[in-house]
C-alpha cells in the first residue's frame, strides 16, 4: 500500500519528522503568542488563560492532538537515530566534520531529549498543577525559583539549538530550496529560533531574577 | 623542488572477511609536488622492495574524472583541498612531519574488499533500478526536436556533473547515499525527455537505496562539502520534491 | 592470412545501406538463443551491450573496474562530432567524411569513414534521448563549437566533460539491460585470453580481480572493445589499467594486428616533474588559440621565462609556419617542441618542456576575457603545478593519448578470427594515421549503438554454430595456459626480493625505449636499436620480477605484471611495424622521409596500405601482411601548413 511505503521509505520517515515539525513549531507560534502576553500585564495574561479554558472541548482536542504528533515526532525521531547509529557508528578513527558548524545538527537527538525532559516537567508543573490556583501565580511561583528558571533558559537554550538545524531541515526535506530564497531561508534559521529563544527566556529570566515579583 | 617526511597510517585488511587494523608507516623525502596516489605509489614500490604486501588502493584515470579513486584522509573523504578527488590532491598541501591516517570509504554499503578497496556496486544498482531514460537505439527524434532551455541544460549538467566516487556516503555520518541518488534523480527530471518516467523512477530509485543499506539524510551537509565535483544538496531537496510527489500521487 | 575487407560496392553514400540490405538478419525470436560477450564498458562496449540486448541477444558483458561507468573514455574532454550542419556553415556528411579521411593522411579506408560521418548525426540523436545535457544555445537548440582546427562548427559538447556524459548515457542503457536480465554484468574481471573452437571466437578466460579465480565464459561471438595501447610508453594520458592484454592474447591466436606504429602524441601536457610520475595530464588544446609558444634561444638558457627578453626568445611555431603559427595540427606541434628540447632548448627542471605564454592575450584582451575562455584549464593547471598561468608561462610538453592502430578488422568490424570483432579504439578502421579532435567519442558510439548489431546478425546468421561449453578441452587448455603463465610470472617471488626488480621499473624502462625510439620522430637506426634492446629486457623481467604476494587473491602487483608482459611483446611488433613503414605520415615523422624543409614526407607510392601483423610463434619474426588503401572518391593531397 502507498502508505506503508511511504512511511516506511527512508524520505517517507523524513517528510513525517519535518511534517510533526512543522506542526509543532505552529504550536509553539501559539504559545508563544498567548504567552507573550505576560509582558503586557497579569491581567491580560490571565485573561487570556481564563478565555482559553473556557472552551475545554477546543483545549482537549488541541492538546491530545499536539500530544500525538510529539508522540510521532519523538518516535520516529529515535527510529531514524537508531537505525543511522546502526550504518554508521564509530566509523572512523579520525572522524572530521568539513561543515563549519556542526553542532545542532549533530545534537538533533540530545537537544530533543532536553525537549521531551522539559516538555513533561513543564506540563506536570502547569498543566496539572494546583487546582485552584491562578495560571498566572504558578507561572511566578514556579518561575521565581532561581534553579527553576534555570531549568527552563537551558531548555530553551536547547529547543533554540534544535530549531537552528530544524527549521531549515524542515525545508529541505520538504524540498524547498531555491538560490534566489536560500538567503531568506539561512537567515530565518538563525532568527527564528532566537525568537523563541528571547521570547521564553525573557519570561523565566523576569521571574528567577526576581524582577517579577510585583507580576 | 621541496620534499617532505610523513608518517602514514593506512588502514590495512586483507579482505572482506578479515579483521583490519591500521599500519604505521614512515615514509621520507615525498616531493611536494607529488600527487597523493603518487605518494602511495613510492609507498608500495618502498614496500614491495622490502617484501612486504602493497596497500591495495582504487585508481584509474588519474584525472579526477573516473571516480575509481578515493580514501579518507584524517577523517575528509578525499583529503583537505575542496572540490578535489585523491588523484588530484598534491602533497603540498601537507607539511613535513604531518601525520596522515588514510582510511577506507566506510559504510555499511560499501564492504572493505581489501586495504584501501571498497566495494561500491550499490551504486550501479540504484542506477540499474532507474537511473536512466527508456529509449531503445535507433527511432529518437532529431536532436533539436525538443528545445532545452540553456538554463535547464545547465542545471541538468550540474547534476550529471557527479562521478560516482561515493565520498558522500563515506563523509555522511548516517552513511546515506542521498547526493548521489538525487544527482541522477535531478538530471532526468529536469530534462524532457527524463520527464515520463520521473515518478517511477523516483520511487524505484530511492526504494533501491533503502534497500542497500544506506542510512537516512539528516540533512548534515557533508555530502556537499566533500563532494569533489561540488554537487549541490539542492539536487537533494529536488529528489524529494519528486519523491513526495511520486509517493503520494502514485506510489 | 587473409585480408577480406568486404567493403561493399556502389556509390560511397550508398555502400552502408546496400551492406545492411545485403547482411544476413536473425530472426528476433531466436536473438535469444545467442550469447555474445563484449570485453570492455567503454563507449564502444557499454554502447554495445545495450544495442545487442536490446535486440534481444543474451549479452555478457565484463569491465576491469569495479563498475562499468568508469572506462577511460569518461575522460575525453573536448566532444563529439557530427555532420548535423546546425550552424547551416557548410558542413555535410561528405564533409566530416573528408575532413576525417584526410585528417588521417589518407591511410584509412574510404566506406568504413564514410559509414562514420553518415551515423554520426545519428549518435546525437541517440545521445540527447538518453538525457546527455548538451550545452544548448538561449533558444534551447544544441551548441556546437569548431574543434581541432576544423572550418565548420561541428563539434557537440557537455562542457569540458563531453567524454563522461556519452559514457553516462551509454552506461544507463547498460543498467537498464542488466535491470531487465538483458545483459549479465561481470564487474572487476580481466580478460586473460580467447577461447577457439573449430576456428571461431567461442569465448573468454577471465580472472577475478577480486578473488583471483580463473573464470571460463563461452559465447557464440566475443566482442572486443578494450580500449588503446598507450600505456604501452608507461606514461600516457591514458588510465592507470588502459592495456593491450585482450588485443595482444587475440593477436596471438590469430587476429591480425593493424598499424601498431600509428599512435597519437598529443602537444599539450602538462610536462613530466619527477621519476616518481605516473601518468600525465592533457590540457586542452584550444590553449593554443591564445598561448604563443617559445623557448629560450640559446640553449642551456636557465633564466626564469620573465628575465628572457622578447629578442632572446625563439617563437618556433610562429617562426617555421607563419600562416598557421601557433595552430599547427597536433603532430606538427609536437614533433617541434620535442626538436626543440633536443635541441637543449628545453625549459623547466627536466628541460623536456616548452613555454606557452598568455601574457600577450592577455594585455591585448584583458585578464578577464582570457580567464573566462581557459579558467577552468588554468585552475586545474595551477592545481597540478602550483604555478598560475596568468603570472608566469605554462609549460607544455607532448604526451601519448590515442593509438590509432589496433586489431585489423573487415568492414563489417570482424578481425581475421571468424566470430571476434573489434570496436571502439581497440580496432585500427577509422582514423588512419592520425585522429582528428572529437572523433574518437563519435566512433566508440557509432561501432557501439549502429554498426556492431548489423554484424553480428550477419555472421550469426551466417554460420552454423555448435554448442560449446566452458568444459570443453580447448577451455580448459587455455585455462592452464594462463594459470601456467601466471605461475611462471610469481617464480621468481619465493625467495624475496632481494636483487630483483619491480614491475614498474621493467615498465618505465620499456616505455622510456619505446618513447626515445618509437615516439614522435623515428629513424631507422633508433628502431633497430630498440627492436635489439627489447628482449633483454623481457629476459630481466621474465627473471628477475617480483611480485609480493599470490594468485589466489587480490593483488594488484601481479595485475600489473601481467600487463606488462604483454606490452613487452606488444613494443616489439609497433617497433617492428614503425621500421617498415619507411614514410612520415599522420602522426609521426619518418626521420629518412622528409622535404628538404624538415617537413613530414608521406610516400603514397610505397606506403598507401595497412600494414597488418600476423603472429607466428614466440620465437618467430612475424609476418607483415598488406591490405592496400585504394582512394575512388578523394584524391589524397600532402598537407602543408607553411
Amino acid at each position: 500500500m502507498w502508505f506503508v511505503r511511504f512511511v516506511s521509505s527512508s524520505i517517507g520517515k523524513k517528510a513525517i519528522m519535518a511534517l510533526s515539525g512543522l506542526m509543532l513549531l505552529l504550536f509553539l507560534c501559539s504559545h508563544a503568542a498567548g504567552n507573550a502576553t505576560i509582558y503586557m500585564s497579569r491581567a491580560v495574561f490571565q485573561g487570556y488563560a481564563d478565555e482559553l479554558h473556557s472552551h475545554p472541548l477546543i483545549v482537549l482536542i488541541f492538546s491530545s492532538g499536539i500530544f500525538l504528533v510529539f508522540l510521532v515526532h519523538i518516535c520516529v525521531g529515535i527510529l531514524l537515530f537508531l537505525q543511522n547509529r546502526q550504518t554508521a557508528a564509530s566509523r572512523y578513527s579520525v572522524s572530521t566534520r568539513v561543515v563549519a558548524n556542526p553542532l545542532a545538527s549533530k545534537t538533533m537527538p540530545y537537544s530533543g531529549l532536553c525537549i521531551l525532559v522539559f516538555v513533561l516537567v513543564h506540563v506536570s508543573g502547569f498543566a496539572f498543577g494546583p487546582e485552584h490556583e491562578p495560571i498566572a501565580e504558578t507561572v511566578k511561583r514556579l518561575l521565581g525559583h532561581f534553579f527553576y528558571g534555570l531549568f527552563y533558559l537551558v531548555a530553551f537554550a536547547a529547543l533554540a539549538l534544535h530549531l537552528s538545524h530544524g527549521f531549515w531541515s524542515m525545508l529541505q526535506t520538504f524540498g524547498v530550496n531555491h538560490p534566489r530564497y536560500n538567503p531568506l531561508i539561512a537567515k530565518s534559521t538563525l532568527v527564528v529560533p532566537l525568537f523563541f529563544l528571547l521570547l521564553f527566556g525573557g519570561i523565566a529570566l523576569y521571574f528567577m531574577t526576581g524582577i517579577g515579583a510585583s507580576f | 623542488m621541496s620534499t617532505i617526511d610523513l608518517t602514514l597510517q593506512i588502514w590495512r585488511q586483507k579482505d572482506s572477511d578479515s579483521q583490519g587494523h591500521l599500519q604505521i608507516y614512515t615514509l621520507g623525502g615525498i616531493s611536494t609536488d607529488m600527487s597523493f596516489l603518487e605518494m602511495l605509489d613510492v609507498l608500495n614500490e618502498k614496500l614491495t622492495k622490502e617484501g612486504k604486501d602493497p596497500v591495495a588502493f582504487d585508481h584509474d584515470c588519474r584525472e579526477g574524472i573516473c571516480g575509481m579513486c578515493g580514501s579518507v584522509i584524517n577523517g575528509v573523504a578525499h583529503g583537505p583541498e575542496k572540490e578535489t578527488t585523491l588523484c588530484q590532491l598534491h602533497m603540498r598541501n601537507f607539511k613535513n612531519g604531518d601525520v596522515l591516517v588514510i582510511e577506507p570509504f566506510r559504510s555499511r554499503a560499501f564492504p572493505i574488499r581489501k586495504d584501501l578497496i571498497v566495494d561500491r556496486s550499490a551504486f550501479d544498482r540504484i542506477i540499474q533500478s532507474g537511473g536512466y531514460v527508456s529509449v531503445n537505439t535507433g527511432g529518437t527524434p532529431d536532436g533539436n526536436a525538443v528545445p532545452i532551455p540553456a538554463k535547464t541544460a545547465e542545471l541538468a549538467m550540474d547534476a550529471a556533473a557527479c562521478i560516482g566516487c561515493g565520498a558522500c556516503v563515506a563523509a555522511c555520518p548516517n552513511g546515506a547515499a542521498m547526493l548521489f541518488t538525487s544527482a541522477k534523480v535531478s538530471q532526468l527530471c529536469l530534462l524532457p525527455q527524463g520527464k515520463t518516467e520521473r515518478k517511477a523512477r523516483a520511487l524505484a530509485m530511492v526504494a533501491t537505496m533503502d534497500e542497500e543499506g544506506f542510512g537516512y539524510c539528516s540533512n548534515a551537509r557533508e555530502c556537499e562539502a566533500v563532494c569533489p565535483k561540488g554537487i549541490s544538496i539542492s539536487n537533494i531537496a529536488r529528489m524529494n520534491r519528486e519523491y513526495l510527489k511520486a509517493v503520494l500521487l502514485e506510489g | 592470412m587473409e585480408l577480406t575487407s568486404r567493403t561493399p560496392s556502389g556509390p560511397l553514400a550508398e555502400k552502408w545501406d546496400n551492406h545492411r540490405f545485403t547482411n544476413k538478419l536473425v530472426n528476433p525470436a531466436n536473438r535469444r538463443k545467442y550469447k555474445i560477450i563484449v570485453v570492455g564498458t567503454g563507449l564502444a562496449g557499454a554502447s554495445a551491450s545495450a544495442t545487442l540486448a536490446e535486440q534481444g541477444y543474451e549479452v555478457h558483458t565484463f569491465c576491469i573496474q569495479d563498475s562499468p561507468r568508469r572506462a577511460h573514455s569518461i575522460a575525453a574532454q573536448g566532444g563529439i562530432n557530427a555532420a548535423k550542419n546546425y550552424q547551416n556553415d557548410g558542413d555535410s556528411i561528405h564533409r566530416l567524411f573528408y575532413d576525417t579521411i584526410k585528417g588521417g593522411d589518407f591511410r584509412a579506408r574510404e566506406a568504413n569513414v564514410y559509414r562514420l560521418a553518415q551515423v554520426s548525426n545519428n549518435i546525437i540523436d541517440q545521445c540527447v534521448a538518453q538525457g546527455v545535457p548538451f550545452a544548448r544555445e538561449y533558444g534551447g537548440t544544441l551548441a556546437n563549437r569548431s574543434f581541432g582546427g576544423a572550418q565548420v562548427s561541428r563539434t557537440f559538447y557537455a562542457r569540458g566533460q563531453t567524454g563522461q556524459q556519452l559514457l553516462l548515457g551509454a552506461y544507463s542503457a547498460l543498467s537498464r539491460q542488466i535491470h531487465k536480465g538483458g545483459v549479465k554484468m561481470y564487474p572487476r574481471r580481466e580478460m586473460m585470453d580467447l577461447v577457439i573452437v573449430d576456428g571461431r571466437a567461442r569465448g573468454i578466460v577471465t580472472r577475478n580481480l577480486i578473488s583471483g579465480t580463473l573464470e571460463n565464459h563461452a559465447a557464440d561471438a566475443v566482442i572486443l572493445a578494450t580500449g588503446g595501447y598507450g600505456n604501452a610508453y608507461f606514461l600516457s594520458t591514458n588510465a592507470m589499467a588502459s592495456n593491450v592484454t585482450a588485443s595482444w592474447r587475440a593477436h596471438k591466436q590469430g587476429a591480425g594486428f593493424a598499424n601498431p606504429c600509428f599512435v597519437q602524441i598529443h602537444p599539450t601536457c602538462i610536462p613530466v616533474h619527477g621519476d616518481y610520475q605516473s601518468k600525465l595530464t592533457l590540457m586542452s588544446e584550444s590553449l593554443r588559440n591564445d598561448g604563443r609558444v617559445w623557448v629560450p634561444l640559446a640553449a642551456d638558457d636557465k633564466r626564469p621565462p620573465s628575465a628572457i627578453p622578447d629578442a632572446e626568445r625563439d617563437y618556433y611555431l610562429e617562426n617555421k609556419y607563419p600562416s598557421f603559427g601557433n595552430l599547427v595540427p597536433r603532430d606538427v606541434a609536437s614533433r617541434n617542441a620535442k626538436e626543440q628540447c633536443d635541441r637543449g632548448k628545453g625549459v623547466g627542471s627536466t628541460g623536456l618542456a616548452v613555454y606557452l605564454d598568455f601574457a600577450d592575450a592577455i594585455k591585448r584582451d584583458g585578464q578577464a576575457t582570457i580567464l573566462k575562455k581557459y579558467g577552468n584549464l588554468f585552475q586545474m593547471y595551477e592545481k597540478i603545478t602550483a604555478s598560475n598561468p596568468l603570472n608566469e608561462p605554462m609549460m607544455i610538453y607532448p604526451a601519448v593519448h590515442y593509438t590509432m592502430g589496433g586489431l585489423w578488422v573487415d568492414y563489417d568490424l570482424m578481425t581475421t578470427i571468424p566470430g571476434l570483432f573489434a570496436i571502439g579504439e581497440c580496432n585500427f578502421s577509422d582514423h588512419g594515421a592520425n585522429r582528428l579532435g572529437a572523433s574518437a567519442l563519435m566512433q566508440g558510439l557509432a561501432d557501439g549503438y549502429f554498426i556492431i548489431a548489423t554484424s553480428v546478425a550477419h555472421y550469426l546468421g551466417t554460420n552454423a554454430l555448435g554448442a560449446v561449453s566452458i568444459s570443453d578441452p580447448q577451455f580448459l587448455t587455455i585455462q592452464k595456459n594462463v594459470n601456467d603463465r601466471l605461475h611462471r610470472l610469481l617464480r621468481n617471488s619465493t625467495a624475496g626480493p632481494t636483487g630483483k626488480v619491480t614491475v614498474d621499473e621493467i615498465h618505465k624502462e620499456l616505455g622510456k625505449l619505446l618513447w626515445d625510439n618509437c615516439g614522435m620522430a623515428r629513424n631507422r637506426q633508433g628502431l633497430e636499436k630498440a627492436l635489439e634492446q627489447i628482449p633483454g629486457i623481457r629476459e630481466t623481467f621474465w627473471d628477475k620480477v617480483f611480485i609480493p604476494g599470490i594468485g589466489g587473491e587480490l593483488n594488484q602487483s601481479l595485475e600489473r605484471a601481467g600487463r606488462v608482459a604483454d606490452f613487452l611483446e606488444f613494443g616489439e611488433i609497433m617497433v617492428r611495424d614503425a621500421l617498415t613503414r619507411e614514410e612520415s605520415c599522420g602522426c609521426h615523422l619518418r626521420e629518412e622521409s622528409q622535404t628538404e624543409e624538415h617537413e613530414a614526407k608521406r610516400d603514397d607510392a610505397n606506403f598507401s596500405h595497412v600494414s597488418v601483423w600476423e603472429y607466428k610463434g614466440d620465437d618467430e619474426t612475424p609476418a607483415m601482411h598488406k591490405e592496400p588503401l585504394t582512394f575512388e572518391f578523394v584524391t589524397p593531397s600532402q598537407r602543408s601548413y607553411k
